[in-house]
């Protein structure tokens, strides 16, 4: 633990750095470049008003707030979930000279590859606020969650992907894996569909469990539902444990593999 | 088969210290590098759950014990599989040794693989810009360096085109030129001076030297070929099956060497 704490801070400079370099990588070669950051959500995002309001013609307001408002804000942080459960597991596959090339501290690459795609989450969020206000939103109190909310989610994340890296690296079925949940953790974790009306103890504990419906609705509790945290304290000391847990098994799970990494790469 | 999996990590990497006064550039202190080799990647994969996964120990190295004053120039004989370049990546800090201990003074440039370490998606230009920055120096820096680079790879207009668009021979270039620009303390050298053309070629033996003259580097050389190792070096070490075999002057492990391949 304390060596990749110490990393991180030999390393702070190259974070940085690569993290833009990273950004750069993703967006580069192709016409639109940059544009492409949010046209692919913005396509996904119509995609859904549609298939609900139109399709299975649901799509109520919530708490007084127009649908698309609520489903913007939920799934703007499932974007950068989904991009880092599948991103995340393969960053260091996607860096593979950093690893047998040149000594580089292989815990760092999750860090920058985290906020390479954290960075292209605040431009997205920096649209949602947009259509909240355009939706009757205005700031206020709760407000002040949101950057709580942002920390815990990019924390989270980075050590999904400290955890997954390694992993994937050795093993293709741990990385086919992984692509393989991203669409079944969507549906199942109250990010279309609203979890507070759920009405199965089975399934509510399964979503108290479940860090991404946490996260989903904690940026959904800012913008739309006026919660605190505090105000389901279960939720958030479950959501705490379940973080707490990854960062010790990613810390580990980094510990047993950063010497045979380079070995099998 | 299965063997101890918590073998001791004993290693002191300090590549980063600025200044240093110690004698030794490089020691090894009985290290041995063993790969894990399972039966197939399922194994390997199950492994990380359980320590109970049956695997075979395949050593690169064994008990092998050098030190390297600073300045020295050291070439490494032996056949393919003989360790040496185990060796040179445990020097680099890219491998870790299973046991035993590593000591290394000074700011390693390493030219493993020349033609790899880059970044496909990016430019020649770019990709200097990456790889100072992966060694923690600013733009600025990178910039003062960057003419030197692009002067000696002589890329032409090719330095601004991704590194894709680049043919094996291009990309040694820019490595080799990156390598021996950025002022390294220690240089490692793996089989790379048989890239290019003849022109380039005598360029680089020229830098070689170059580096070699001044008495604060210390270069480390592996190479199949006597020739080129007497012409630059002053003292030879022959490997085989991950043992040492012979450690002297470079005309003695020449004739060791040549003598060994000739049986």
């Amino acid at each position: 633990m304390m060596e990749i704490v110490r990393d991180h801070w030999h390393y702070r400079r190259q974070i940085f750095k690569l993290a833009n370099t990273d950004l750069a990588k993703t967006y580069r070669g192709a016409a639109l470049g940059w544009a492409w950051a949010f046209i692919k959500p913005t396509i996904t995002v119509l995609v859904f008003l549609f298939a609900f309001t139109v399709g299975f013609r649901s799509g109520q307001p919530v708490n007084g707030y127009p649908y698309y408002v609520w489903l913007i804000t939920g799934i703007v942080p499932w974007f950068y979930m989904s991009d880092m459960l599948t991103g995340g597991a393969e960053a260091i596959r996607s860096y593979p000279y950093l690893v047998t090339k040149m000594k580089f501290p292989v815990s760092t690459i999750s860090t920058f590859v985290s906020l390479s795609k954290f960075y292209v989450h605040i431009l997205l969020l920096a649209l949602t606020v947009l259509i909240y206000f355009i939706g009757g939103g205005r700031l206020d109190l709760y407000s002040l969650q949101l950057p709580l909310y942002m920390i815990l989610m990019f924390v989270f994340s980075t050590a999904w992907s400290l955890l997954a890296a390694p992993l994937s690296a050795i093993s293709k079925d741990f990385s086919s894996l992984v692509k393989s949940v991203g669409t079944p953790i969507f549906w199942l974790s109250g990010i279309m569909w609203n979890p507070d009306t759920v009405d199965n103890k089975a399934v509510e504990i399964f979503l108290i469990l479940n860090p991404f419906t946490f996260l989903t609705s904690g940026y959904r509790d800012v913008f739309v539902n006026k919660r605190w945290f505090w105000e389901d304290p279960a939720a958030s000391i479950v959501f705490l444990v379940v973080l707490a847990l990854m960062v010790a098994l990613a810390v580990r799970t980094h510990n047993r593999l950063r010497r045979e990494i380079p070995d099998v790469l | 088969m299965c063997c101890n999996a918590d073998a001791t990590h004993n290693q002191t990497l300090t590549p980063d210290t600025a200044i240093d006064t110690s004698e030794y550039a490089v020691q090894f202190r009985n290290v041995s590098k063993a790969y894990k080799l399972y039966r197939d990647d399922k194994h390997r994969f199950l492994s990380i759950f359980s320590r109970r996964i049956p695997h075979h120990l395949a050593y690169a190295n064994q008990d092998i014990s050098f030190s390297i004053k600073r300045g020295e120039a050291v070439s490494f004989f032996g056949r393919n599989g003989a360790g040496k370049s185990t060796i040179l990546k445990m020097i680099t800090g890219v491998a870790f040794p299973t046991e035993g201990e590593i000591i290394v003074n000074g700011r390693v440039s390493a030219l493993l693989e020349l033609s790899a370490g880059f970044d496909s998606h990016f430019t020649g230009r770019e990709n200097i810009y990456l790889r100072g920055r992966i060694l923690g120096m600013t733009d600025q820096e990178i910039g003062r360096l960057e003419d030197t680079i692009v002067e000696f790879a002589a890329l032409d207009e090719y330095i601004d085109q991704p590194l894709r668009t680049y043919s094996s021979g291009m990309r040694a270039r820019l490595g080799f030129a990156c390598a021996v620009s950025i002022d390294p303390e220690v240089l490692v050298i793996d089989e790379a001076l048989s890239v290019g053309d003849k022109a380039f070629q005598k360029k680089c033996s020229a830098k070689v030297r170059e580096i070699i003259a001044q008495d604060h580097v210390t270069v480390l050389f592996v190479t199949h070929s006597t020739g080129i190792a007497q012409e630059f070096c002053t003292r030879g070490i022959v490997l085989d099956k991950g043992h040492v075999l012979f450690d002297g002057p470079i005309a003695e492990a020449s004739a060791f060497y040549e003598n060994m391949l000739g049986k």
